[in-house]
């Protein structure tokens, strides 16, 4: 494989965080194999975007066409296999954002490559890649290989891959013409909407109670608005507690919700998937309670509690109101 | 206005004490739970919820062995009109991309102008079955999809980004879209309804009845090997407050007055 690419996300002229991170992935890799990284900017208007990546990485194709505004889905499908044409072997790595989700899996088909999505690492053993995904409700660490594998695809898990700017890559930009100019779109942009804002800011609390699926079918919502209201706090909670319509979405923390900042974060029956724990990266003491000990949440709290939080929950009210006298 | 709806047999695992199996690339999965995907219920309803707006008629389809007949049931009951099991044992230990191969030619054999899927599966938490689905097809896809509002030729829904932000689009028909949990409310599912599809007959396909090869399927037609697989250390991370509900939590109030959390 002498070929490593990086597909640059962008919003409104803005690159994405994603991007950085598969670069790193993309440098390390492409060290290992002795093999030549390119990024790749599709956007409306990319020169500046494609300029600044150019401090960071050698080579950056810019390929500019207001079909790709918005990073729609269907133009990028349709553009990067002419881009890529027929060569026989490559990585192409790009974030694991929620527009990824709509490109990596066709992009897998229509360039005959094997997928690893949602990886939070990936390696050279023995000359083959091997990538690093979590499965089964993100509890287990997994190894995957690629069978037979020219091709390759891996979108990388945001916050997984440490990086830093250095910004003297002195690196060029090649503008290539879009290969899909008359081409209509199968999937058009409307416009952007914003979630509906509500009368709690979750995202200014010190103090968060967060409740996820583990309270149970038909919980007692008192019990843990009481607790909030005790420990001076707000109620906030993970993502089944609004699909369920127990609490309007904008309680919900993480990447789809809301990211927050409190003093204190107590996790009560979340289980930790990295879409939640993605919104609570800041809290400086996070603390769960969970009836599973290998619950994942455990790995970024402090403090934990095994146990049933329908008992926790009215016990730690009581005492804490003890301690307030 | 036709609707193929994938649903996929999980195992639960959020709430189980997993162990890796034997041969380490795998847990045991003896003593699990099965049950729908929980996004695909999600998709069942939202078909339901179409057909009963604009007519039609909808397929549920699952890549399963033969356990996953009492989901498909359940689906039946929810509103769906058919229900097709695809297996044979020369599935067994297909990729995502195997998946969705075994579902690509299902599809190709009837009529549609909607296939709806989940948008990650619990178990190999990928995303990725419905978008290799539409691109075998050849229909355009979006995931993450609320608020689907279906014109003549085309559709209109929510794709939700990052942050609380949503991207409104519209997609031609026909068309592949993998949606988002919460876009509604799934039915509670009545004992009466139960005992109406009782005896519906849910026809099982299997590679011959689906013009598929042997190294189009299974692990031969797989992209992907999963290798080891591993669980996390046990005790990893948090200090693990020591005993009942009671005296633990006697403790957490002392350390969260320490640390500022009662305010
Ligand atoms: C694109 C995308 C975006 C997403 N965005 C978000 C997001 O913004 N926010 C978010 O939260 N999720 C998000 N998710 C979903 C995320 O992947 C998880 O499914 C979700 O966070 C799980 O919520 P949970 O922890 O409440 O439920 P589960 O994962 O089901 O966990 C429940 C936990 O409760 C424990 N439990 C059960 N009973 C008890 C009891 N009696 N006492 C104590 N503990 C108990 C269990 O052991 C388990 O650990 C997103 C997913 C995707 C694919
Ligand atoms: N074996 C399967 N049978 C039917 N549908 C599936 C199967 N596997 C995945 N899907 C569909 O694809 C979606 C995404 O799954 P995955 O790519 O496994 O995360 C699921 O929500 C299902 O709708």
């Amino acid at each position: 494989m002498k070929k490593v690419f990086v597909l640059a996300e962008s919003r409104n002229g803005h690159l994405r965080d994603g991007v950085w991170e598969a670069l790193a992935l993309g440098k390390s890799i492409a060290g290992k194999l002795s093999a030549e990284l390119t990024c790749i900017v599709m956007a409306a208007d990319g020169a500046a975007m494609a300029q600044r990546i150019a401090q960071e990485c050698g080579k950056v194709m810019l390929v500019e066409d207001a079909k790709f505004d918005h990073f729609n889905s269907s133009a990028i499908l349709k553009a990067l296999p002419k881009l890529l044409g027929d060569m026989d072997s490559y990585l192409l790595l790009m974030g694991n954002s929620n527009s990824a989700l709509d490109i990596a899996p066709g992009l897998s088909v229509r360039l005959n490559a094997a997928l690893a999505p949602d990886s939070f690492g990936l390696d050279v053993k023995d000359g083959a890649l091997v990538a690093l995904r979590q499965v089964y409700n993100y509890k287990v660490n997994t190894e995957v290989s690629f069978k037979d594998a020219e091709r390759v695809i891996v979108s990388v898990r945001a916050g997984s891959i440490p990086y830093t700017l250095s910004g003297d890559a002195g690196g060029n930009v090649e503008k290539v013409d879009s290969p899909i100019a008359d081409e209509p779109l199968s999937i058009r942009f409307k416009e952007y909407v914003e979630a509906e804002k509500g009368d709690v800011d979750i995202a200014s609390a010190d103090v968060i109670v967060a409740i996820g699926r583990g309270i149970g079918e038909e919980p007692d919502m008192d019990v843990f608005q009481s607790l909030a209201d005790t420990m001076g706090g707000v109620l906030a909670c993970s993502r089944p507690i609004v699909d369920k319509n127990l609490l309007p979405k904008y309680h919900q923390v993480g990447t789809s919700g809301i990211e927050v900042k409190p003093k204190v974060y107590l996790a009560l029956g979340i289980s930790g998937a990295f879409q939640h724990v993605g919104g609570i990266k800041g809290s400086p003491l996070i603390v769960a309670v969970n009836k599973d000990a290998r619950a994942p949440i455990f790995r970024v709290a402090q403090y934990g509690i095994i146990g049933d939080v329908n008992e926790v929950a009215p016990a730690l009210e009581e005492k804490i109101k003890e301690l307030k006298g | 206005m036709d609707i193929i709806v994938c649903v996929k047999w999980t195992p639960d695992t959020s709430e189980a004490e997993l162990e890796i199996a034997k041969d380490g690339t795998d847990v045991k999965k003896d003593d699990l739970d099965y049950d729908i995907n929980d996004w695909d219920r999600f998709a069942v309803e939202e078909a339901v919820q179409i057909k009963e707006r604009r007519d039609g008629k909808v397929t549920v389809v699952t890549v399963a062995p033969e356990d996953s007949e009492e989901m498909l049931r359940e689906c039946l009951a929810r509103g769906a009109d058919e229900a097709y099991q695809l297996w044979d044992e020369s599935f067994e230990g297909a990729d995502g991309y195997a998946v969705a191969k075994v579902l690509a030619n299902f599809c190709k054999e009837r009529p549609y102008n909607l296939i709806l899927t989940g948008s990650l599966a619990g178990d190999d938490c990928a995303g990725e079955v419905g978008g290799m689905l539409a691109a075998m097809l050849d229909l355009p896809y979006a995931s993450l999809v609320s608020k689907i509002e279906i014109n003549d030729s085309t559709a209109t829904f929510n794709k939700e980004l990052e942050g609380g932000l949503y991207s409104s689009l519209e997609i031609d028909l026909p068309a592949a879209l993998a949606v988002a949990t919460g876009l509604n409310e799934p039915r509670f599912v009545s004992i009466r309804a139960v005992r109406k599809v009782a005896s519906a007959e849910i026809p099982n396909m299997g590679a011959d009845d689906l013009h598929l090869s042997a190294d189009q399927v299974g692990a031969d037609g797989s992209r992907v090997v999963y290798g080891s697989m591993a669980l996390p250390p046990e005790g990893e991370g948090a200090e693990i407050i020591p005993g009942g509900a009671e005296q633990a939590s006697a403790r957490l109030a002392e350390i969260l007055k320490e640390k500022g959390g009662i305010g």
